[in-house]
């Protein structure tokens, strides 16, 4: 794979938090319209790589590119803007505002960051809640929807910021059974739309249908990489299988 | 046992059962020689209430305590907001002396403070040619602000630190710089969470006004105690369990709207 054309750029990146290593040397390329899963144990540091993407945790040493963002060098909030504007993020909680209207929520960072014109936020917002199916939530607020159409609406807020990147981190591990589905099935669309995603996930099923390449990690370090059907089929390391083992 | 009865029925029932037995008390009292008492107090209510016999115009009383602790309330909300963003500003240097006064004036006895500065400020100071007078009345507003101030900080900055922090997560995510965050994501959050700290703290503000006696102003307190000079030693009793209920019926409802209003803002966590 050639490095340069990667959209996204991981070289050796390390990270500890006070004296634990998280990260010992994870290197990844990800190229435009790719959809990557991360899959691995707990505590393998599958969200950190994540939040050292978009800059939201910064890395101790190495090298990380988005697009022309080298996030590494990037230091204050203001040099952030740009990519953040480039990379949106899904979290695990929804985190979404609870002050806030669905299409309130999905509208607030577009206006108030990238300083849109209101009315064409409005229109895009609507056709997102549309595109995740929750048209008639737009005027609910987070309390009122159940954790799926939280996370959908979560979803919708980080397309608004029209994202070449979008980061999934364990969106369907808080949620019920029946309304993970709904979920999967909105990131499916995406991916399928040709956007560039990267998902850590623990919905096996679900990382060998939709994602070009796996990638298995354990203890800050990426063990093991290659197409879902090869990695989850004939996994080739001992650790791999043994994970792979537990879970499937 | 048939009777089952939630722990809310329990407590109204007791609460309940408590009135009835004060009322009571008051009747029994009342019919063995009390009500002359009690008519010797409903003569002076007036007084006790404004200040001035006939019940105008306002010249103190309990009126006076109630528009002190407005005003204490309204001085210390200011500065207790400026003393909270200090205290949660990343700049050590704004932030370490904001913490020691807080911390100083949190834990400083609310007469020892309006004493303090009851001696400390002056008589009058002059700016600019023109003399600005500092009445008891102003010294007693500053000497209950300091404290109450230091304390509506803290009620700021647990409301600030109890928002979740994926929320901050989400917003720098969406590319939100940190005064944006405060302004647009935690602040209007934190709001909510701040009314029932700050409706306690006020009626905690107006039970402590009745320190302000210190200061000379006629307060209800200066009054009661000018006028129990010329009252009987029997009826002292009455008046000072009047000046009891008056501060009990204005400050109890505020501290059950400030805890219904508590339970409303503990379910919106996430």
């Amino acid at each position: 794979m050639n490095r340069s054309d990667a959209l996204v750029e991981l070289d050796d990146i390390h990270k500890s938090f006070g004296d634990v290593p998280v990260l010992k040397g994870i290197s990844l390329f990800v190229q435009k319209g790719e959809a990557v899963c991360i899959i691995g144990p707990s505590g393998s540091g599958k969200s950190t790589i994540l939040r050292c993407i978009n800059g939201l945790i910064p890395v101790d040493r190495g090298f990380v590119r988005v697009g022309t963002n080298r996030v590494h060098e990037l230091k204050s909030e203001k040099a952030m803007r740009a990519l953040r504007h480039q990379v949106a993020m899904v979290f695990q909680q929804y985190n979404l505002f609870p002050h806030r209207t669905a299409l309130e929520n999905v509208m607030m960072a577009p206006i108030q960051v990238l300083g849109h014109d209101r009315s064409e936020v409005e229109e895009r917002a609507r056709k997102l809640l549309k595109k995740v199916r929750l048209s008639e939530k737009a005027d609910s607020y987070p309390g009122e929807l159940s954790g799926g159409q939280q996370q959908r609406v979560a979803i919708a807020r980080a397309l608004a910021m029209q994202p070449e990147v979008i980061l999934f981190d364990e969106v369907t591990a808080a949620l019920d059974p029946e309304t993970v589905k709904e979920v999967l099935r909105t990131i499916r669309d995406l991916v399928e739309d040709g956007l560039t995603c990267i998902l850590v996930t623990h919905e096996m099923k679900f990382a060998r249908e939709v994602s070009q390449r796996v990638c298995f990690t354990d203890r800050g370090l990426i063990v093991e990489s290659g197409p879902p059907a090869r990695l989850f089929d004939h996994p080739e390391d001992p650790r791999t299988r043994e994970f792979l083992g537990q879970i499937l | 046992m048939g009777l089952t009865l939630s722990y809310d029925d329990k407590k109204r029932a007791v609460l309940l059962l408590i009135a009835v037995g004060v009322v009571a008390w008051i009747a029994i009292d009342a019919a063995a020689g009390g009500s002359k008492y009690w008519a010797r107090v409903l003569l002076r209510l007036p007084l006790l209430f404004t200040g001035s016999g006939s019940g105008w115009p306002i010249a103190g009383g309990f009126v006076l305590n109630i528009l002190l602790s407005i005003a204490v309330m309204t001085l210390a909300t200011a500065l207790g907001t400026l003393i909270g963003i200090a205290t949660l500003a990343r700049l050590a240097l704004l932030r370490v002396p904001s913490l020691l006064l807080m911390n100083f004036l949190r834990n400083s006895p609310w007469l020892v403070l309006l004493f303090a500065m009851l001696y400390i400020l002056p008589f009058e100071v002059h700016v600019f040619g023109r003399v600005v007078a500092f009445p008891p009345f102003v010294k007693a507003v500053i000497g209950l602000a300091l404290p109450t101030a230091a304390n509506f900080s803290e009620v700021i900055r647990g409301a600030v630190q109890s928002i979740h922090s994926g929320q901050w997560e989400a917003a720098r995510s969406l590319g939100y710089t940190t005064i944006q965050i405060y302004r647009h994501v935690i602040m209007p959050q934190a709001f909510r969470r701040m009314i029932p700290g700050w409706m306690n703290l006020y009626a905690l503000v107006m039970i402590a006004t009745a320190l302000a006696t210190v200061t000379g102003i006629q307060d209800v307190l200066t009054i009661l105690n000018n006028l129990l000079a010329m009252e009987s030693e029997r009826v002292i009793v009455y008046f000072y369990l009047t000046v009891l209920f008056l501060f009990f019926a204005y400050c109890y409802p505020i501290a059950v709207l400030a805890r219904r209003l508590e339970r409303a803002v503990k379910g919106d966590n996430l």
